[in-house]
């Protein structure tokens, strides 16, 4: 009996350690996000959408780049139409996304402009912020190389 | 070496295409010869009315062109017989071969309605010269040629009942009265242009 609660619990931790929480959100809040690892961690934030060729292209790539890499740290924003937040949710467990992950909950023209003034709209949108400064070192419109990434992720670790 | 050619050719080639037309531009590519669904070539300057032109940069399976696309159609009624000429661009050039490949872009427009030319951009060069990055992606040419609205159709790609502003509706109606023009730029999230 005390085995079997033993397990439960473990797979309860398991579980909950290994959960997406998917929050509905402005580009504010999310700006907020990312500066809340001033200091700790670089960011690279990923604005995609499950019906964007390119980004699912190069989802796994980037939830690899987090995974294997304890000074980064990956927020992907979907642009999805909220009413597709299932659709979401299992696409990000499917690729083994944990903690912190976004769903635009904002009309276009200030969510864009709220995330990066530069920023067109065309997806996916990659913005990588520095560790120590929080300022941006670099972002992109449209799929990249990884090496691109690596590049820009070798500098925000520095700054 | 190699990784810093690579990321050196990235930024050059970003900058030289990813710029889009300034507002007051004139029309560039005018001439461009455009294969249409209906097989035939026409250039933007063969589709422009008296008072101006709409280009949309536009495709067959974006999820945000299928939001919008009815409102093309509802436009182009609406403002062809004003004199506004309306042409869908097609700049997808790595989707030529599969779902954006002139069979494909008939039956679209066949199913859709479509009641403006609807071609294909070979090279994506159109795309590239306007600094089209996504669709769907509007310019609005006056009756001189030049740039006076470019960005989003309205507010809301889910509801068109339910849009706050019409940017381009508004931008159009000011144009044609000779009005100036309060929004003349805006953005909106859409597919990026399969450039190949």
């Amino acid at each position: 009996m005390k085995n079997i609660i033993l397990t439960s619990c473990s797979f309860l931790i398991c579980f909950s350690c290994s959960r997406v929480d998917l929050i509905s959100a402005n580009a504010e809040s999310i700006i907020a996000e990312v500066k809340l690892a001033k200091g700790s961690q670089a960011v690279l934030l990923n604005i995609w959408a499950t019906s964007c060729p390119p980004c699912v292209a190069e989802f796994p790539m980037i939830v690899n780049l987090g995974k294997n890499n304890s000074e980064l740290n990956v927020l992907f924003v979907s642009t999805d139409f909220i009413d597709q937040i299932n659709q979401v949710n299992q696409f990000l467990h499917q690729y083994g996304v944990v903690g912190k992950s976004f769903i635009k909950n904002q009309k276009d023209q200030s969510f864009i402009n709220g995330l990066h003034t530069e920023w067109t709209g065309a997806l996916p949108f990659t913005i990588v912020f520095a560790k120590n400064s929080g300022e941006v070192v670099d972002y992109w419109e449209g799929s990249q190389h990884q090496t691109r990434f690596n590049s820009a992720i070798e500098r925000a670790i520095k700054l | 070496m190699r990784s810093k050619f690579i990321l050196l050719f990235t930024i050059i080639y970003s900058s030289l295409f990813c710029k889009e037309l300034e507002l007051g531009s004139n029309l560039p590519f005018g001439d461009h010869r455009l294969l249409d669904i209906s097989g035939k070539y026409l250039s933007l300057n063969n589709v422009k009315g008296e008072n101006g032109l709409l280009v949309i940069f536009s495709c067959n399976t974006c999820p945000w062109v299928i939001r919008w696309e009815d409102r093309y159609v509802s436009l182009a009624k609406k403002y062809v017989p004003m004199g506004i000429g309306v042409i869908a661009v097609n700049s997808n050039e790595s989707n030529f071969q599969s779902v954006d490949n002139l069979e494909e872009m008939r039956k679209h427009a066949e199913y859709k309605q479509y009641n403006f030319p609807y071609v294909q951009d070979f090279g994506s060069r159109l795309a590239r010269i306007f600094g089209a990055t996504r669709t769907p992606h509007i310019y609005l040419f006056d009756d001189k040629d030049n740039l006076v609205y470019r960005g989003a159709i309205d507010d809301n790609p889910k509801d068109a009942d339910d849009v706050d502003e019409s940017y381009l509706k508004n931008a159009m109606d000011a144009m044609l009265s000779g009005k100036s023009i309060k929004v003349a730029s805006t953005k909106a999230i859409g597919c990026g242009i399969k450039f190949k």
